[in-house]
């Protein structure tokens, strides 16, 4: 009993930064995203980074990455961003319900479906955002730059992804 | 949810806003500052390889803006004389503000930039924001350490302006293209492309005379202006304080003193 008792001790210890870090490198990518890069008309059309990571950890640790997480998460974005509050809690927490619905789809299949997975989900959020953002100010706002976003997203999913499996390797040797 | 209350509670939210852009300045700071060194180091060696072409042209201008010089100081003398005939009472400007941006909204609906400097160092709501040659915003909130600057292209800036050659008012309206529209242009006026664009300081928001832009098309009634500030990758602004009250909704409206205005004033002002 006692010898069995010890690697659970053992995980218990070194338990806590690994619970955190999936939330950590979601709130990294916050930051990522208000952080002037001074690139000429970057900011308009930055990668959503945030939505890589809740999409990442929503496939592969959902129960590192909590609703309360999630919604933090797109609420600091929302607060630095100067956007209206909560609209991307609501991107975001809808994101990871319908990833958690279908990650049995991902899980195990290689890089190619996962992007392709992403590449879906991050046409819906342009879509959902656009929809909701023209509703909220009242007004069809134009679709482009939004479009342009998903666009810009899909092609920093690679790199993205590479950093949050290596983080996650990590959290595997470690555990 | 948060998402209608947003809409219907805008004070407080804007006080969270607040309280956690404050919060964050420095982190901020911290990753936005070594950033800018490497942007700007780059930027050095892409000078290097133009040294001499760039040589060419500074001297160039430099022969141009001499004579500019030489018809500023004729100009000078001649406004001060008519000044004092007129016993005109000048609009004292108190100075500026810089502040380094130290986080621009990744968003594809916002238009807004952080500046590292806040109520600490006398930024006021509402006080206009320039770069450069001209007017890039004007500031929205303001913390003890920063304060968010809504970019003229934002979908809600609101902007009067004054077109330079014919004196024609109208309302520079972001619409979160690079080039803002002009709104409620009187009729009659003719606009051309290439014209110049002012501040013209009615509603007290802005002091007039601020450079804005130049119509960059007319099309169909449709006029876009050209801003003369680069705000797609704006580093450092500079607020200037003109000691006017800057008038913006939900901050204490001035007119209604004796009523509600006065009531709100201290809760919305006082931070």
């Amino acid at each position: 009993m006692r010898e069995s008792m010890k690697p659970v001790l053992f995980q218990r210890d070194t338990g806590l930064f690994n619970r955190l870090m999936p939330t950590a490198t979601t709130i990294l990518c916050v930051f990522a995203t208000v952080i002037p890069i001074h690139l000429p008309g970057f900011a308009v059309v930055t990668p959503a980074f945030v939505l890589v990571a809740v999409y990442h950890w929503s496939i592969y640790r959902p129960d590192l990455l909590p609703f309360v997480a999630t919604f933090a998460a797109g609420l600091l974005l929302d607060l630095l961003n100067g956007a209206p509050l909560g609209i991307s809690s609501l991107v975001l927490l809808l994101s990871r319900a319908l990833v958690v619905g279908q990650r049995g789809l991902f899980v195990g299949h290689g890089f190619t479906v996962v992007w392709a997975g992403f590449v879906g989900l991050a046409a819906a959020a342009a879509v959902f955002e656009w929809t909701i953002v023209s509703v909220f100010y009242g007004l069809l706002l134009d679709p482009r730059p939004f479009l342009f976003q998903a666009v810009l997203t899909v092609s920093a999913f690679p790199v993205v992804s590479y950093f949050l499996v290596r983080a996650q390797r990590g959290l595997l040797m470690r555990a | 949810m948060l998402v209608v209350l947003g809409k219907a509670d805008i004070l407080l939210f804007d006080r969270a806003r607040t309280t956690v852009s404050d919060a964050l300045a420095p982190v901020l700071d911290a990753v936005a500052q070594p950033l800018g060194t490497v942007a700007a180091g780059v930027r050095r060696v892409e000078d290097l390889f133009s040294v001499y072409s760039e040589n060419q042209r500074l001297r160039e201008e430099n022969q141009r803006l001499l004579q500019w010089q030489e018809v500023a100081r004729r100009l000078e003398t001649e406004n001060s004389e008519l000044k004092n005939l007129l016993h005109f009472e000048p609009q004292d400007v108190h100075g500026y503000i810089t502040g380094r941006v130290i986080a621009n909204s990744g968003g594809a609906f916002l238009r807004n930039v952080l500046v590292d400097v806040g109520s600490r160092e006398g930024v006021e709501r509402g006080q206009a924001a320039i770069a450069g040659e001209g007017i890039v915003g004007r500031v929205a909130e303001v913390g003890t350490r920063a304060a968010r600057v809504l970019l003229v292209t934002d979908l809600n800036s609101r902007i009067p302006v004054v077109l330079d050659s014919s004196r024609d008012r109208a309302v520079l309206a972001g619409d979160n293209t690079t080039r803002p529209r002009l709104l409620y242009l009187p009729g009659k006026a003719t606009v051309k492309v290439g014209d110049r664009i002012v501040t013209s300081g009615s509603g007290g928001i802005f002091p007039p005379g601020l450079p804005v832009g130049v119509v960059a098309s007319v099309d169909n009634g449709l006029v876009r202006v050209e801003p003369y500030a680069e705000l797609s990758h704006l580093e450092y602004v500079r607020i200037v304080d003109f000691g006017l009250s800057g008038v913006l909704p939900q901050s204490a409206i001035p007119m209604p003193k004796a009523t509600k205005g006065a009531r709100r004033a201290p809760d919305a002002e006082t931070p």
